[in-house]
């Protein structure tokens, strides 16, 4: 369960973002503006981890005045520590290769340096 | 613009339905969240993203293509039907396509409610070949009764109309039907398809296996009638390209055999197929719905594609004299002669209607006593015990996924999954 290779990069960042805060419902645009994806993106990240169990989601009970319900999400147990997992091997991947081989023009969306919080 | 916001809701509504229930909640979230991005192209950009969830997770480039291609083929249909000169019953004849039209479109939005979608690649493709085969017929019968109600002015050719149908205003023309005509034909058509939409529903009690067993049988039938009688049943001037035989020539003999042999062998076969982990009482049931369901299927394909080769034939045959010398071997006819043929060939298309009405009648019938037999020899146990192979059993309906998708759609997916 969520190891890393399962992972691309931009669900990766999602799962982090969300790890960030584990017990508290996100909104989608808030996991948009701190993983940089565009909602296109994004979602279809979400449905899938929602398939999986990783993520649940859910409306909101109470929305502003004169505006729509919003849509939540927060991580499982499993996406938790399938989450925990993930941004773990990324990051000792991503010490292996500093560590016998620079390389300084390695782009973060290949998936070799995303940014990874620590996991509470 | 205050029209604006209402249509773009409207729109916006519509795309969602193309959805899965199970993924609307995802759209209308992108929608809600747009709420919270900065106005302007930020927000447009956020509201692209969702139009892009709903190509994405929609399945809406199957859906869209089969809207799409049913549009395309029900607009050449139309403007092949459409007449296009002022006829006497040219309004019985937009009406009737039309509405038409309206019942190829409607019905199975009706049917899907009461009974499910398709979800089996058989009953997809049986209702396409069937939707298909309606809308090729609307311009061949067109043009048969554009040239059957056409008056000739004068000459030989106003002789030999007359001869063949009677007097009628010189110049003048039918067109196709008047208003009870159509009428009549809207409810067969309608009632065509209502039944080949619920034969192949989700909550159909007839197995795939079935539809593919009644649609050879038929396909059996209609090939040998179609080669038998191109041009319908015209006992005046039987055109047989390629059977120069009589009423008692072989193939018209293994004609009359398919008629009859095709739903029964049908019926038969989706007896024996049909596997029931019940009590006899149910397998009797099962197993008489399988005959049912074959034989009617059998009997209004062979109907079906008779009709659709044979009105085309037809249609070709006053247009082509190409075609013309192929059916009447060679130009050896006068011009009035083949004319007259022409009128005659053309006046007996009533008669496939007669056959879209009677081949589905015997197919039922002769399928479940095909199932009656294939019950009564007990060919397949009902649970399990000896007295024939083993069956595959009776397909389940493979319900669609939650999402309605496989998950190797997308790459994004195959990659969750790939552990």
């Amino acid at each position: 369960m969520g190891s890393r290779a399962e992972f691309s990069p931009q669900t990766l960042s999602v799962l982090v973002a969300l790890s960030g805060q584990p017990s508290a419902w996100q909104h989608g645009y808030a996991l948009a503006r701190q993983t940089g994806l565009k909602s296109g993106t994004l979602y279809p990240i979400l449905i899938r981890l929602a398939d999986r169990g990783l993520v649940e989601a859910c409306w909101q009970e109470e929305p502003a005045p004169g505006r729509p319900r919003r849509h939540l999400y927060r991580l499982t147990p499993d996406g938790l520590a399938g989450a925990a997992t993930a941004v773990a091997e990324a990051e000792l991947a991503e010490a292996e290769p500093t560590a016998t081989k620079a390389r300084p023009g390695a782009s973060p969306r290949r998936g070799r340096g995303v940014a990874a919080p620590a996991v509470p | 613009m205050s029209w604006l916001g209402p249509v773009a809701t409207a729109a916006r509504r519509g795309l969602v339905l193309l959805l899965p229930a199970a993924r609307r909640d995802w759209a209308e979230a992108v929608w809600a969240e747009a709420h919270e991005v900065p106005p302007g192209w930020p927000r447009l950009a956020w509201r692209a993203g969702g139009v892009l969830l709903i190509a994405k997770e929609g399945q809406m480039s199957r859906r869209t293509g089969i809207l799409l291609l049913f549009a395309a083929a029900a607009g050449a249909a139309a403007w092949g039907a459409w007449p296009g000169s002022p006829v006497s019953h040219g309004a019985a004849v937009q009406g009737g396509i039309i509405i038409t039209l309206a019942l190829l479109a409607g019905l199975p939005l009706l049917t899907r409610r009461v009974l499910g979608p398709p979800d089996t690649r058989a009953a997809r493709w049986l209702r396409a070949g069937f939707y298909a085969a309606i809308l090729a017929v609307m311009p061949a019968q067109a043009a048969i009764g554009l040239f059957n109600g056409a008056v000739p002015r004068a000459g030989i050719d106003r002789h030999v109309w007359d001869v063949v149908q009677g007097a009628g205003v010189p110049g003048s023309s039918s067109g196709g039907p008047d208003w009870g005509g159509e009428i009549a034909i809207l409810i067969f058509t309608a009632c065509y398809v209502a039944v080949i939409l619920a034969l192949t529903a989700r909550r159909t009690p007839v197995a795939p296996a079935t539809l593919a067993i009644g649609v050879g049988a038929g396909l059996a039938l209609g090939v040998v009638m179609y080669a038998l009688a191109p041009l319908g049943l015209n006992f005046k001037y039987p055109d047989r390209p390629w059977l120069h035989g009589s009423a008692v020539d072989p193939f018209v003999a293994l004609a009359w055999i398919l008629v009859f042999g095709a739903p029964l062998v049908a019926g038969v076969l989706a007896g024996m197929r049909c596997h029931v982990p019940g009590g006899p009482g149910e397998a009797s049931v099962a197993r008489a719905w399988q005959g049912f369901g074959a034989g009617l299927v059998s009997g209004s394909v062979g109907a079906l594609f008779l009709t659709v080769s044979g009105t085309g034939t037809l249609a070709l045959l006053v247009r082509s004299a190409w075609v013309r010398d192929w059916l009447y071997h060679g130009p050896h006819l006068t011009a009035s002669a083949l004319y007259g043929r022409e009128l005659y060939a053309t006046q007996d298309a009533t008669g496939y209607f007669l056959l879209l009405v009677g081949f589905p009648f015997i197919g039922l019938l002769l399928g479940l006593v095909g199932a009656g037999i294939a019950h009564a020899t007990g060919s397949l146990p009902d649970n399990g015990g000896p007295g024939g192979p083993p069956g595959p059993g009776e397909p389940e309906p493979v319900p669609d996924p939650p999402d309605g998708r496989r998950l190797a759609d997308a790459p994004e997916l195959a990659a969750l999954a790939g552990g």
